[in-house]
């Protein structure tokens, strides 16, 4: 077994034991932290493969961002877990069958005999000063622009929807307007008045 | 040395375990939300052992996509998950009836 | 290429392996662990704990980390670009000025909308 079988499967291991965390996991809030250790080993994954920028942008964009994003939405929502969990136990069988059931499909269809090595060889390595980023780089701008512009129309249609559902101005609450103080003259706030000194009694 | 195969069992597990996940946490939609990123990532990893196998750059082009509309759709599904819990105070799926017919 | 990461999983096991040592050490092998239940109720002055320890975090949170996620992509999609910007030429720039451009309307939109003020 050589070394990159070893790491294979120690990624692997990690993240097929971190998936069935993630639905397994009582609490809300560990299977989020599970999801955040099954992208770091599906990054490991990606890196063997050769794709370096999309391993590292997958830590960057769902570990750093969409995970804490989800820790958020958990915290947020203060939950009953209990609730949460009725029927857990009685959908596990048929959870189970219907897993059971895809994964021997499958492993029939993309097993060994059709995907192994005879049919797919192995590519040589990438040379030490191939950059992946660079080769990436060079077609998305050019063959894929149409769809990269489609991807900012995503974003921003991502941006519009959150503000135009969470946001909600709360009008008592009370605010502080800088530039109002700021204006503010002697003359709006002080009113001198002349009066007559007033007899002793 | 890895065949191809290898990597296209590991994507199809993960999607089983997503789709199992789906079942047995009917009530919870934050996890099947996770579940949906599982599958996500389950069918990213074929794109990208394809891409490594053939040669071929699209692949990882592809990916790069999915992740974004990925995250959009994470950010916008718990956006609607935020404004569900505060107009009705839980998030069980099976309430969510109103709309049928 | 991949004999480059070596470091990087090297850094990798020493972490896991130094967090779980000390995990283990501390809390099974080191420390005296003879709990009771006075020792594991929470301590709140005698009595018995009112609500959840945790705090709901607010909604105007949620709107910070969203934003952030989209302007995470869009840097994502500048470090390619920054790469190869000689080979590809005005096209390119074009290209990400146009990407640019329509990010910028929702920026404009989020900050009309007073998204960035903290209320």
């Amino acid at each position: 077994m050589s070394f990159t079988e070893i790491v294979f499967y120690a990624f692997s291991a990690i993240m097929i034991t971190a998936a069935l965390g993630v639905i397994s996991a009582r609490n809300p809030v560990h299977s989020a932290l599970f999801l955040v250790l099954t992208f770091f080993a599906t990054s490991g994954i990606w890196l063997l493969l050769e794709a370096e920028f999309l391993a590292i942008t997958l830590v960057l964009v769902y570990v750093g961002a969409v995970m804490v994003l989800f820790l958020f939405v958990v915290m947020m929502l203060d939950i009953n877990i209990t609730v949460m969990r009725q029927g857990f136990i009685k959908y596990l069988p048929i959870g189970i069958l219907v897993a059971l059931v895809l994964v021997t499909q499958m492993v029939l269809l993309v097993g060994p005999e059709n995907f192994g090595l005879s049919q797919f060889a192995e590519p040589a390595l990438k040379a030490a000063d191939y950059s992946n980023t660079r080769e990436l780089g060079r077609v998305i701008y050019t063959d894929y622009v149409y769809p990269f512009e489609v991807a900012s129309v995503i974003l921003l249609v991502a941006i519009v929807a959150a503000i135009a559902l969470t946001m909600r101005r709360r009008p008592e609450t009370k605010y502080q307007t800088p530039i109002k103080q700021m204006m503010v003259k002697k003359s709006d706030r002080l009113r001198i008045v002349k009066m007559q000194a007033e007899e002793k009694q | 040395m890895i065949p191809l195969s290898s990597y296209l069992i590991l994507g199809a597990i993960m999607f089983a375990i997503s789709v199992a996940g789906i079942f047995i946490n009917r009530k919870n939609i934050i996890i099947i939300l996770m579940c949906i990123e599982l599958m996500l990532l389950a069918v990213n990893i074929n794109f990208i052992a394809f891409s490594h196998f053939l040669n071929d750059l699209a692949g990882q082009v592809f990916v790069f996509f999915i992740l974004t509309v990925a995250a959009a759709e994470a950010a916008i599904g718990l956006a609607i998950l935020v404004v569900l819990f505060r107009n009705r105070g839980s998030i069980d799926v099976s309430k969510l009836d109103q709309m049928k017919g | 290429m991949l004999e480059n990461y070596l470091p990087v999983l090297i850094f990798i096991c020493i972490g896991l392996i130094t967090g779980a040592a000390m995990v283990v050490m501390g809390g099974f092998m080191l420390a005296p662990r003879r709990p009771d239940p006075a020792k594991n109720s929470p301590y709140e002055c005698g009595f018995e704990a009112f609500e959840d320890a945790r705090l709901k975090f607010d909604v105007r949170y949620y709107l910070v980390a969203i934003l952030f996620i989209i302007f995470d992509l869009e840097i994502a999609f500048l470090f390619p670009w920054a790469i190869v910007l000689e080979d590809i030429g005005v096209f390119g720039v074009v290209a990400m000025g146009i990407f640019l451009g329509i990010l910028v309307i929702g920026f404009i939109y989020e900050w009309k909308k007073g998204a960035l003020e903290w209320e």
